[in-house]
């Protein structure tokens, strides 16, 4: 063997590093705040997940999923825009911060210990009724151990049951339904993804408590899951990769909902295509099909707009002029968008998080059907940084953070459900 | 010290090496963004596991190798959380021979190229590449083989006779 040869390529493979770019200064926030907004199913989407910002500035956090859209602003524009666009909403003055949401929606905001009795902390999944928690505690980062019920009012806990999960297995997307808590489980081998196609499981346990049983299917689910719902007796379920099917709660056989087969559930039952992510910031959820009457719906979006992200009813984005708007899914009744592009959609169709001016920085949860807002109580720290809760598309009920000892529970459709949208 | 800022200081410090190692591992200037990218990522959300358990500059080393021969090339790439210059800037250029076993690099198979950048650029041995990217070591010894035997047909090597054997 030639060592010339061998030479040349560690001297070819040397110089040419020096040819590599380099990193940016912020690299560390950008990645910090895309890994923690990265799906891992529902439980991070649509339950808001709480993203570390740099400076106080909402730039990394501003979007959904993996949404290339966010990360990619430039913080500096960004910082200045969101300066002149997290101007009040019309009801507020500039310098005026909006009243706490535990005074704006009393009815809808809960304040709970954020330790469980026994000191463990917890992380909120999802409603299970009006008064009850679905709430999570962790072996490691992400990695569930135990699913509990948590009483809203007294602060009753108790556990489902205790989650078993391999190395590098998590369980996720968590959903409510016929009496049962159902779960997925993706095996993506510890993160190593040469393996080829992953497949995903499902599980149920009984709300009143149990052991997990899984949810045969009588051939493996090629693909990640990343969204779950319930529905007359069957589990339905859509594929970050696309595709809608449905397998009885019981087990057995797995059938494709017709004509989604690029679908992804947004709200049950309605599926629609792209999803949420959208690698080349196309609309999302453009196309809606109903999965159990066929309905179809196609948003409007004209040419020149950008970062349009469709709920069930509503869409937000940017106009070719930068400003952001939202409107309904046929371009009626469009309006600006306090707070600038809601790169995470609107929640529950309606809601969004709005970054405060600095000083004294934080966010607030601004209703677009009443136009009310009320702040979230979140401050950046000495170091500039502070928490941004990003309510997403989806059922997008749940927010919940943390603050200070306390976890912030807000159910927005109860918000929504004491002022429901009124006709144009 | 907590993990966040462990990992802010770990970022800061390894970022730019990690690209490096990105770039000659994939040969142009995004997907070596890209690569370090996903796999700080991911090194951020296995962060407390590998801290206890493993050396995070090898965890993320692995990471990048083992996603740029794998199917994750091919599905998916998300937008960079920055804007890469234009033109990267050389201090030297490269020796011809140089930049034709650059150039011939760029025809090889991943995982060929994978072994050689591993075994030339990293220095690593076959048995820690193999672990490195979780095949045999016999598998490791044939793509070196068969990657060294591309480049050699690939760049004349004129130097070779001006250094002769002592």
């Amino acid at each position: 063997m030639s060592n010339d040869l061998e030479a040349d390529l560690r001297a070819a493979l040397g110089h040419a590093a020096e040819r590599a770019p380099r990193a940016p200064g912020a690299l560390s926030a950008h990645v910090v705040a895309r890994s923690r907004r990265r799906t891992r199913g529902r439980a991070l989407v649509a339950a808001a997940a709480a993203v570390l910002v740099a400076g106080g500035i909402g730039v990394a956090v501003r979007g959904a999923g993996d949404d290339p859209a966010s990360p990619a602003v430039d913080p500096a524009r960004t910082a200045s825009a969101e300066v002149t666009q997290s101007a009040p909403s019309p009801s507020q003055e500039a310098a005026e911060l909006p009243e706490p949401v535990e005074k704006v929606w009393p009815d809808a905001v809960w304040k709970i210990p954020a330790e469980l009795p026994g000191g463990r902390k917890f992380h909120p999944l999802s409603f299970i009724d009006d008064r009850t928690l679905l709430l999570e505690t962790w072996e490691s980062f992400e990695k569930a151990d135990a699913i509990y019920a948590y009483e809203l009012d007294g602060g009753r806990t108790r556990k489902i049951t205790d989650i078993r999960t391999p190395k590098g297995v998590f369980a996720s997307g968590h959903t409510v339904g016929d009496g049962l808590v159902v779960w997925q489980t993706i095996d993506e081998g510890d993160g190593d993804e040469t393996k080829g196609t992953r497949v995903t499981r499902f599980w149920s346990v009984p709300l009143g408590g149990g052991t997990p049983r899984e949810i045969g299917t009588d051939r493996p689910v090629r693909g990640r899951g990343d969204e779950l719902a319930v529905t007359g007796g069957r589990l339905a379920f859509s594929l970050h990769e696309g595709g809608v099917f449905t397998v009885p709660l019981g087990g057995g056989t797995v059938e494709p909902v017709p004509g989604a087969e690029r679908h992804h559930i947004l709200r049950w039952p309605w599926v629609g295509t792209p999803g949420e992510y959208t690698p080349d910031t196309e609309t999302s959820f453009e196309e809606l099909l109903n999965a159990e009457t066929g309905e179809r719906n196609t948003a409007v979006v004209r040419p020149g707009e950008r970062f349009v992200r469709c709920g069930v009813t509503t869409c937000a984005g940017s106009r070719p002029d930068g400003t952001a708007f939202h409107r309904m899914r046929d371009g009626s009744r469009e309006r600006d968008l306090p707070g600038g592009v809601a790169f995470t959609g609107l929640a529950a169709d309606r809601f969004e998080t709005v970054n405060l001016p600095m000083p004294p920085g934080g966010e607030y949860l601004h209703d677009l059907v009443t136009d009310k807002s009320g702040d979230l109580g979140i401050r950046p720290d000495a170091k500039g940084e502070s928490i941004s809760v990003q309510p997403g598309l989806g059922d997008g009920r749940l927010v919940s953070y943390p603050l200070g000892d306390e976890y912030v529970i807000i159910d927005l459709a109860r918000i929504a459900a004491d002022s429901p949208p009124g006709p144009s | 010290m907590d993990d966040d800022s462990r990992f802010a200081d770990f970022v800061a410090e390894r970022a730019d090496a990690l690209l490096r190692y990105g770039y000659v591992l994939s040969g142009n200037p995004h997907d070596a963004a890209d690569l370090t990218q996903e796999a700080l990522i991911r090194l951020h959300r296995a962060w407390p596991r590998v801290r206890r358990k493993q050396d995070p500059e090898s965890y993320v080393r692995m990471t990048m190798a083992r996603l740029h021969i794998g199917v994750w090339r091919l599905r998916r790439r998300e937008r960079l959380v920055w804007d890469l210059p234009e033109d990267p800037h050389t201090d030297v250029p490269p020796s011809d021979v140089e930049q034709g076993l650059w150039r011939a690099l760029a025809t090889l198979p991943r995982k060929q190229r994978a072994v050689l950048v591993l075994r030339y650029y990293e220095q690593l041995s076959d048995e820690e590449i193999a672990g490195v990217l979780g095949v045999s070591r016999g598998t490791v010894r044939s793509h070196a083989s068969l990657g060294l035997g591309k480049l050699r047909s690939a760049v004349p090597h004129p130097t070779a006779a001006d250094r002769s054997a002592p």
